[in-house]
C-alpha cells in the first residue's frame, strides 16, 4: 500500500486535502476528505440583527456570495412572515441575479479550476504514442486550457485561447451582475423583503446585451455549433435517447472530418464541449467513435456497485408565472429546477427538510449525535494536539460534518439538480454510462452537466430580463421587523455547487438565536459518519485508479491525476463547507455549540 | 484622457503618479502608458507570491474582475510573475507516503518552498492568519503545515507584503464580535481590526513593509494600481507613511479629506434632503443605515465592475466594508448609527439628538463627517510638508 495525498487540492476555493490508499496495481482503496480551516462564522451571527446575515453569510464565499445571500434571504423572509408577499419582480431580480451567479461559477469552474487539468504532462505522453492525431489533439489541448504561469519542462506555456475567454467572460457576467447587485463579489441587492434595485428600461437593454456577449463566447469557445441547435437536439430532445445520439452524430461528423485531416481547431467544428465529449470519455471516444485514445475522464469519480449515494437537490429559482410570494418551506415544488432526492437506483423522491441531519463522529468536535439543523450542537477541540490529519478512516480527519438525508450521503450540484429536471442529456448519457457497465454519474457526467446547465440557464436568464421583468412593477416590501420576535425561517436554495439551506431562529430581543448553514461541499465532501459510511468524495474514489486514462502508461503516484479529476468535478467550495459553529447558549455551562 | 497621455509618468515623482493612476483607473492606465511601461520594465520580473489564509476567495475573484486590460494582460504588461496563487496555478500538493513528490511543476508545495527559497519577491495575502487554538495555528492547514508557519517563512523572505482585502489587513469578517474569537484567534498580517499591536507579524516578530489594500472584497484597481506602483518604483517600500494612512491604506484610494458620501452617485438626494425611510426608494439611504459618510474609499468615483455601479447605486446602504474594524463598526447594517461608538472610536451620539427633521439630520452627518476627517486633516497636512 501507497500513502497518496494531495494537500492542498489547489483551484479549488479554500483548503481541501483528500488522503488515500493505494495498492499496487494502482488502485485507490481507501480515501478520507479533510476540510483545512474552522473559520465561525455562524456563531459570528448570534445576538445580531437578523437582516445583517444576508450580507455576512456573503462573506463565506467569494466565489458564491449571491446564492448564500438569497438562500439567507429565503430564510429570513420567511422569518420575518413576509414570504408570500415578497413582489414578483422582486423575485424575477433575484432569479436573474443567481442565474448570472450560477452561469459565471459555472464558467470559472469548467475553464480556470478544472480545465488546466486537461494539459497536464501524462496527456501529452499518452497522446504522444499516437501517431499524427496525437500530437494534433494534444497542441489542441495545449492551446485551450493552459493555465497562468503554466510551465513545462522548464519552458513557459502561454495560457490557454478558452481559459482567457473564459476569465473575460465572467468578468462580463459580473458586470451584469453589478448593474442590479452595484458589485460584485458580494453583491448588495438582495435583503428581507425583496431587492434594493428597481432595474429601468436602459439596464433591461444592458442585461440583454450581456446574453449576447455570453452567446459569442459560448459560439465562438464552447460549441461548435450554434447554441440554439445544441439545446434544441438535446434539452429539447424528445428523448434522452434521442438527446444523446444527437451529440453521437455530431462527434462523428466531426471525427470523420478530421481525422484524415489532423485538423481538430474551432474552425473545423471542435468546439471545447465537444473536443472534450471526444476525448474525455473513453466511451464516447474509443468504444463508441473508434478514437485511437482518450483521457478516460468517465473512469474517474464514479461510483461502484456497493456504494451508498443518493442525488439530492431543494430545488431553484422562483416560479414567476404565479406573481407575488412563495412558499418558504414547498418551494422546491414550484421552482424551475425542481426539489428531489433520488436514491442510488435513481428513483426519484418527494423532498422534505425534515430529513436532513448532520452530525461529527469523525470531525474535529466533541458531540457526535446526528441531529437536523435546528437541533444540531457540537463542541469543537480547543486543544491544538487534537487536530491531526493522519488517523485514518477511522479517526476524526476534518472541520467538514456529515450531512446526511434520511442517513444517506447525497451527491449534490449541477448533476442531481438536471437529474430532478429529467434533462434529456444528463439522463441519456447516465444511461449510456450505466448500460456499458460505467458509473452513471463520474467526473466526466458531472462536467457536461455543469456545461449543459449553463446553456439551459442563459436561455432562462434571457427570458427572464425580456419577458417577465418589469421595470414599473414593485420590488420591495418592507418587513415587519417584530415579526421575528420567537420566529424562525428556512431558507432553501441551489448554489452553483448544490443544495443550500440556512436555519434561523431569532428570540424575544428579535436577534438571531441561532443561525446554520448546510451547504453544498459539506454533503460533497463529508467525512464518514458514526456507520463508517463515506462521504460521496471518498466513495467515488474508491476502486478507481490513481494515475492517467486508468494508469494507461503504468502507476504513477506522484501525478495522481485520478484524484485530480475526481475532487475537482465536485467544484468544491471549503469555505462554505466549513463555516460552522455556533453558539446556542451563551450563558449556559459549560458552554454548547451548534454546528451546521 | 488626452492629458493623461501627456504626463511622462516615467519623470513625474511619487505623488504626482498616484494622483494620476488613482484619478484614470487601472485600465485606462495600463493602457495608456502600455508602451512606457514595457520600456520601464526592461529588468528583470517582478515576482508575486500570492498565499491564501482563511478566506472566501472574494478577493481573488474580485482581480479576475478587473478591468481592460484584464489581469492576464496586465500580467504581461506589468512583467509581473505570479510565481504561486493557489486558486489559478497548475500545481497541488503531492505527497506519497508522507514525502513530497515530484517536482515544482506539479506539486505546489516544492513550488512554494523554491520561489521564497530565491526570495526577491512582493508577497500578497488574502485571508486572515488563525492563531488558535492556543497559538498552534491549527485552525487552518495545508500541505501538511499551518497557515502561519507557511506566512511565517513566506513573510520572513518577502521585499515588500500586500495585505489583500479586510480579512487580510484586519482580521475582517473572521474577527468580528463573537465569544469564540479568543479561540480561533484570526489575525490580520498587521493588524487585528484597528490595533496594530495585534497583527500577525507583531506575534511573530518580523518587520516588513506593509500596504493594506482594503475593502470585501479589495476593488482590483486598488490591487493592480497599487502593485503597478510597488513594481515602478513609485511606491517607495522604504518610505511607505509618504503614501499610505494611520491604518496603512494607500490615500489616493482611501482619501484622508473626504468620505465615500462626498462622491455617492445618490448625493443629490441628500443635499435636499430626500432621505428614504424603506429599501424601495431612490434617495439617500442614511436613516435605512448608510455608512457612506463614515467611511474613507473612493467607490463612489470609480464605481465597480468597470464601473458599472456601485453599493449606494444599487439602492443598498453602504457596510463600511473599507474601515479597520468592519463588519462591527457597521453593524447592524441597516440601522442608521445613534450611540454606537464609530471606527476611530469617534461617538456620533450627539448627532441623533440634534437630528429631528431631514435638512439637520443632513447637517449632523456633515458635522460627524467632521469629526472624523479632521483628525486626518492634520496626518495629511504633516505629510505634505514632508
Amino acid at each position: 500500500m501507497t500513502r497518496v495525498v494531495v494537500d492542498p487540492l489547489t483551484r479549488i476555493e479554500g483548503h481541501l486535502r483528500v488522503s488515500t490508499e493505494v495498492d499496487a496495481n494502482g488502485v485507490i482503496t481507501d480515501a478520507q476528505s479533510s476540510g483545512m480551516l474552522f473559520r465561525g462564522m455562524e456563531r459570528i451571527l448570534v445576538n445580531r440583527d437578523p437582516r445583517d446575515a444576508a450580507r455576512f453569510t456573503q462573506r463565506v464565499c467569494g466565489i458564491c456570495p449571491t446564492a448564500q445571500s438569497m438562500a439567507s434571504v429565503n430564510a429570513l423572509d420567511d422569518l420575518y412572515e413576509v414570504a408570500d408577499q415578497i413582489p414578483k419582480d422582486a423575485l424575477v431580480t433575484r432569479n436573474i441575479i443567481q442565474a448570472i451567479n450560477t452561469m459565471a461559477s459555472h464558467a470559472t469552474h469548467i475553464y480556470v479550476l478544472w480545465g488546466p487539468d486537461l494539459v497536464n504532462p501524462a496527456y501529452r505522453n499518452l497522446l504522444a504514442t499516437v501517431e499524427g492525431t496525437g500530437s494534433a489533439v494534444w497542441k489542441e489541448f495545449l492551446s485551450r486550457f493552459a493555465p497562468i504561469s503554466y510551465k513545462m519542462d522548464g519552458a513557459s506555456v502561454t495560457p490557454g485561447t478558452a481559459y482567457i475567454n473564459a476569465i473575460k467572460e465572467k468578468k462580463d457576467l459580473e458586470q451584469a451582475m453589478a448593474v442590479i447587485g452595484g458589485k460584485m463579489p458580494h453583491q448588495m441587492a438582495t435583503v428581507a423583503g425583496g431587492v434594493t434595485y428597481r432595474p429601468n428600461l436602459a439596464d433591461v437593454g444592458t442585461l440583454t446585451s450581456h446574453y449576447y456577449k455570453l452567446m459569442d463566447f459560448v459560439n465562438s469557445t464552447t460549441l461548435g455549433v450554434d447554441a440554439q441547435t445544441w439545446l434544441d437536439n438535446t434539452y429539447r430532445a424528445s428523448s434522452p435517447q434521442k438527446a444523446v445520439n444527437f451529440l453521437l452524430e455530431h462527434l462523428q461528423n466531426l471525427v470523420d472530418k478530421s481525422l484524415s485531416s489532423n485538423n481538430f481547431s474551432y474552425s473545423a467544428g471542435w468546439g471545447d464541449l465537444e473536443l472534450i465529449s471526444a476525448f474525455g470519455s473513453e466511451l464516447i471516444g474509443e468504444k463508441t467513435l473508434g478514437l485511437p485514445a482518450s483521457f478516460k475522464i468517465d473512469r474517474t469519480g464514479g461510483y461502484g456497485e456497493d456504494s451508498n449515494v443518493g442525488y439530492l437537490t431543494y430545488g431553484v429559482f422562483y416560479d414567476v408565472e404565479n406573481g407575488d410570494g412563495y412558499d418558504a418551506v414547498g418551494f422546491g415544488q414550484s421552482a424551475f429546477q425542481k426539489a428531489a432526492f433520488i436514491n442510488s437506483s435513481f428513483e426519484k423522491k418527494a423532498f422534505d427538510h425534515k430529513y436532513v441531519t448532520e452530525e461529527t463522529s469523525h470531525g474535529f468536535y466533541t458531540s457526535d449525535d446526528a441531529l437536523h439543523p435546528f437541533d444540531g450542537v457540537t463542541d469543537p477541540v480547543t486543544t491544538a494536539s487534537d487536530i491531526t490529519y493522519e488517523g485514518g478512516s477511522d479517526s476524526r480527519y476534518t472541520w467538514i460534518k456529515a450531512p446526511r438525508y434520511n442517513g444517506t450521503p447525497c451527491e449534490v450540484g449541477p448533476v442531481s439538480r438536471l437529474i430532478s429536471m429529467d434533462e434529456p442529456l444528463t439522463t441519456g448519457l447516465m444511461q449510456a454510462f450505466a448500460d456499458n457497465g460505467y458509473s452513471a454519474v463520474n467526473s466526466f457526467t458531472r462536467m457536461i452537466a455543469k456545461a449543459q446547465e449553463l446553456l439551459i440557464l442563459s436561455e432562462q436568464y434571457l427570458k427572464w430580463v425580456t419577458v417577465d421583468l418589469d421595470p414599473a412593477g414593485k420590488y420591495y416590501v418592507d418587513p415587519d421587523l417584530n415579526n421575528a420576535k420567537d420566529s424562525k425561517g428556512i431558507g432553501l436554495w441551489e448554489a452553483p455547487r448544490g443544495a443550500l439551506g440556512h436555519w434561523v431562529k431569532a428570540g424575544s430581543d428579535l436577534k438571531i438565536t441561532n443561525y446554520q448553514m448546510v451547504v453544498p461541499t459539506t454533503w460533497n465532501c463529508s467525512p464518514r459518519d458514526a456507520n463508517g459510511v463515506a462521504g460521496p468524495l471518498e466513495q467515488s474514489l474508491i476502486g478507481t485508479k490513481i494515475s492517467a486514462a486508468e494508469n494507461a502508461l503504468g502507476v504513477d503516484n506522484t501525478n495522481p491525476t485520478g484524484i485530480l479529476h475526481t475532487a475537482r468535478s465536485f467544484d468544491p467550495c471549503i469555505a462554505c463547507a466549513i463555516h460552522t459553529i455556533d453558539l446556542t447558549d451563551r450563558t449556559a455551562t459549560p458552554r454548547t455549540f451548534t454546528i451546521v | 484622457m488626452e492629458k493623461s497621455e501627456n504626463h511622462d509618468f516615467l519623470n513625474m515623482n511619487r505623488r504626482t503618479f498616484l494622483k494620476v493612476v488613482g484619478a484614470i483607473g487601472a485600465s485606462a492606465f495600463l493602457g495608456i502608458h502600455s508602451s512606457k511601461i514595457t520600456k520601464a520594465l526592461e529588468l528583470s520580473k517582478t515576482k508575486i507570491i500570492w498565499l491564501h489564509g482563511a478566506e472566501c476567495t472574494g478577493c481573488s475573484s474580485s482581480l479576475l474582475d478587473g478591468g481592460n486590460p484584464d489581469l492576464s494582460q496586465a500580467i504581461e504588461k506589468l512583467s509581473v510573475d505570479l510565481a504561486f496563487h493557489e486558486t489559478l496555478l497548475a500545481q497541488q500538493g503531492i505527497f506519497v507516503d508522507g514525502s513530497p513528490a515530484s517536482t515544482s511543476e506539479l506539486n505546489s508545495e516544492i513550488l512554494l518552498d523554491e520561489a521564497i527559497e530565491e526570495g526577491n519577491y512582493v508577497l500578497v495575502v488574502e485571508g486572515s492568519i488563525a492563531n488558535g487554538p492556543e497559538g498552534s495555528g491549527k485552525y487552518c492547514m495545508y500541505g501538511e503545515r499551518t497557515f502561519k508557519d507557511i506566512f511565517a517563512k513566506a513573510a520572513s523572505n518577502a521585499t515588500a507584503i500586500m495585505a489583500v482585502g479586510m480579512c487580510a489587513a484586519y482580521g475582517g469578517v473572521n474577527s468580528a464580535d463573537s465569544d469564540l474569537k479568543d479561540i480561533t484567534d484570526f489575525r490580520g498580517v498587521a493588524y487585528l481590526n484597528e490595533d496594530s499591536s495585534k497583527g500577525m507579524l507583531s506575534i511573530l516578530g518580523i518587520n516588513k513593509p506593509v500596504i493594506n489594500i482594503a475593502g470585501c472584497p479589495a476593488h482590483p484597481d486598488w490591487i493592480l494600481l497599487t502593485l503597478a506602483a510597488v513594481i515602478l518604483g513609485k511606491i517607495d517600500i522604504n518610505n511607505l507613511d509618504a503614501v499610505l494612512d494611520t491604518y496603512k491604506r494607500p490615500v489616493v484610494f482611501f482619501p484622508t479629506d473626504n468620505s465615500m458620501h462626498d462622491n455617492c452617485p445618490r448625493r443629490g438626494y441628500y443635499d435636499r434632503g430626500i432621505l428614504d425611510e424603506d429599501l424601495s426608494g431612490e434617495g439617500c439611504l442614511l436613516k435605512v443605515g448608510c455608512k457612506g459618510p463614515y467611511t474613507r474609499s473612493d467607490c463612489g468615483l470609480r464605481r465597480w465592475n468597470g464601473s458599472v455601479s456601485m453599493c449606494t447605486q444599487a439602492g443598498s446602504p453602504c457596510i463600511s466594508c473599507c474601515e479597520p474594524g468592519f463588519p462591527d463598526v457597521a453593524s447592524p447594517f441597516y440601522d442608521m448609527i445613534e450611540d454606537k461608538p464609530l471606527a476611530y472610536g469617534m461617538n456620533v451620539g450627539t448627532m441623533s439628538a440634534i437630528g429631528v427633521g431631514a435638512a439637520s439630520l443632513g447637517v449632523a452627518a456633515h458635522a460627524a463627517r467632521r469629526i472624523v476627517f479632521d483628525k486626518y486633516a492634520e496626518e495629511r497636512k504633516k505629510k505634505e510638508e514632508e
